[in-house]
């Protein structure tokens, strides 16, 4: 049976924000909701009206979608793990009084705007209301987080001093991020 | 027209009528219901919606297009899991309850009595009833 035209259209603006197979899946319960008002006696037009009417405003579904979506799960998880993380580095920077480290301001300055920049790209993504951009965002800020702790774990290599135990728990911090953050990255690209 | 809400119930009309469940009302309780739902074998999504119709006699009042991310995040929890078939050319993504699911149902099942009962001895004034 043909689709109804407000059907299609409806489907369209998913389709526009939402990747195929949750379409797919809202299509099919979509067109049952439709079969069932048309059971119960309704006309085409009014059972239209009315499945339209019980799925919800597409607005709605699509902020529920990405509120569910794995994109925002794995930035919560990143935003919330980051100050650990952090302070983890922090606290080796310090006991190896990093600052005295030879490492070029250019490459100082160009570290604290990638952090800013991955942190920025997390919050979006952590609480956008739109699927698709929400899901660039946390991937583009997973890449960042693990090219940053990637970064670290050279700098430290090449410039510590002594692998103490802060450095030791630092890069172990980052190691386990770079893991979560490999492993997260595919199914937030494909989610 | 849809059903009244409690502040028309509440100016003097005799008839009986029954109060939609909103949303606000359900959170917290969501999943259990979804879980409850597939407990008697796999359902695609517009089965659990109807599922959850009759369980509640009609009276859930959600937008039906919600409870697929829902649906959605209880699989990314391990709840359920889901797989697609083919039916009548449209694909349908069907769900089923796993071990951890299971579980989790059942710990949701022992917190909502633990939980009822308290706010019935409250409200009600009867007495915490006493441990088996």
């Amino acid at each position: 049976m043909a689709e109804p035209r407000l059907i299609g259209g409806y489907l369209s603006e998913l389709s526009a924000q939402l990747p195929a197979p949750i379409v797919a899946e809202l299509a099919d319960g979509l067109d049952q909701t439709y079969q069932h008002y048309l059971d119960q006696g309704l006309g085409p037009d009014a059972a239209t009206r009315a499945a339209l009417a019980e799925f919800g405003e597409p607005h709605i579904i699509v902020a529920a979608f990405t509120r569910a979506s794995p994109a925002r799960r794995a930035a919560r998880r990143l935003l919330m793990t980051g100050p650990i993380v952090g302070a983890c580095w922090a606290a080796a920077l310090t006991v190896n009084r990093a600052w005295a480290w030879p490492v070029p301001g250019a490459a100082r300055i160009l570290l604290g705007t990638a952090l800013i920049t991955a942190i920025g790209l997390l919050a979006a993504a952590a609480f956008g209301k739109h699927y698709r951009p929400a899901g660039r965002a946390a991937a583009a800020g997973c890449v960042g987080m693990a090219a940053l702790d990637a970064a670290m774990l050279i700098a430290a290599t090449l410039a510590a001093p002594a692998v103490i135990w802060p450095v030791m728990a630092a890069a172990t911090a980052s190691l386990v991020r770079i893991t979560f953050t490999t492993r997260t990255l595919h199914s937030v690209l494909t989610g | 027209m849809g059903l009244p809400y409690a502040a028309d119930c509440l100016v003097g009309s005799p008839r009986v009528v029954l109060l939609p469940m909103r949303a606000e009302q359900l959170r917290g309780h969501l999943d259990a219901l979804l879980l409850a739902a597939l407990e008697d074998g796999p359902r695609h999504g517009y089965a659990v919606i109807e599922a959850l119709r009759r369980s509640t006699g009609g009276r859930l009042d959600l937008p039906t297009g919600t409870i697929y991310p829902a649906l959605r995040r209880l699989e990314q929890a391990g709840l359920i899991t889901g797989s697609w078939s083919v039916v009548a050319g449209r694909q349908r993504r069907e769900y089923r309850l796993t071990p951890a699911g299971k579980r989790a149902l059942s710990g949701k099942r022992a917190d909502w009595r633990d939980f009822a009962t308290m706010v019935s001895a409250a409200l009600e004034g009867k007495p915490w009833p006493s441990p088996a």
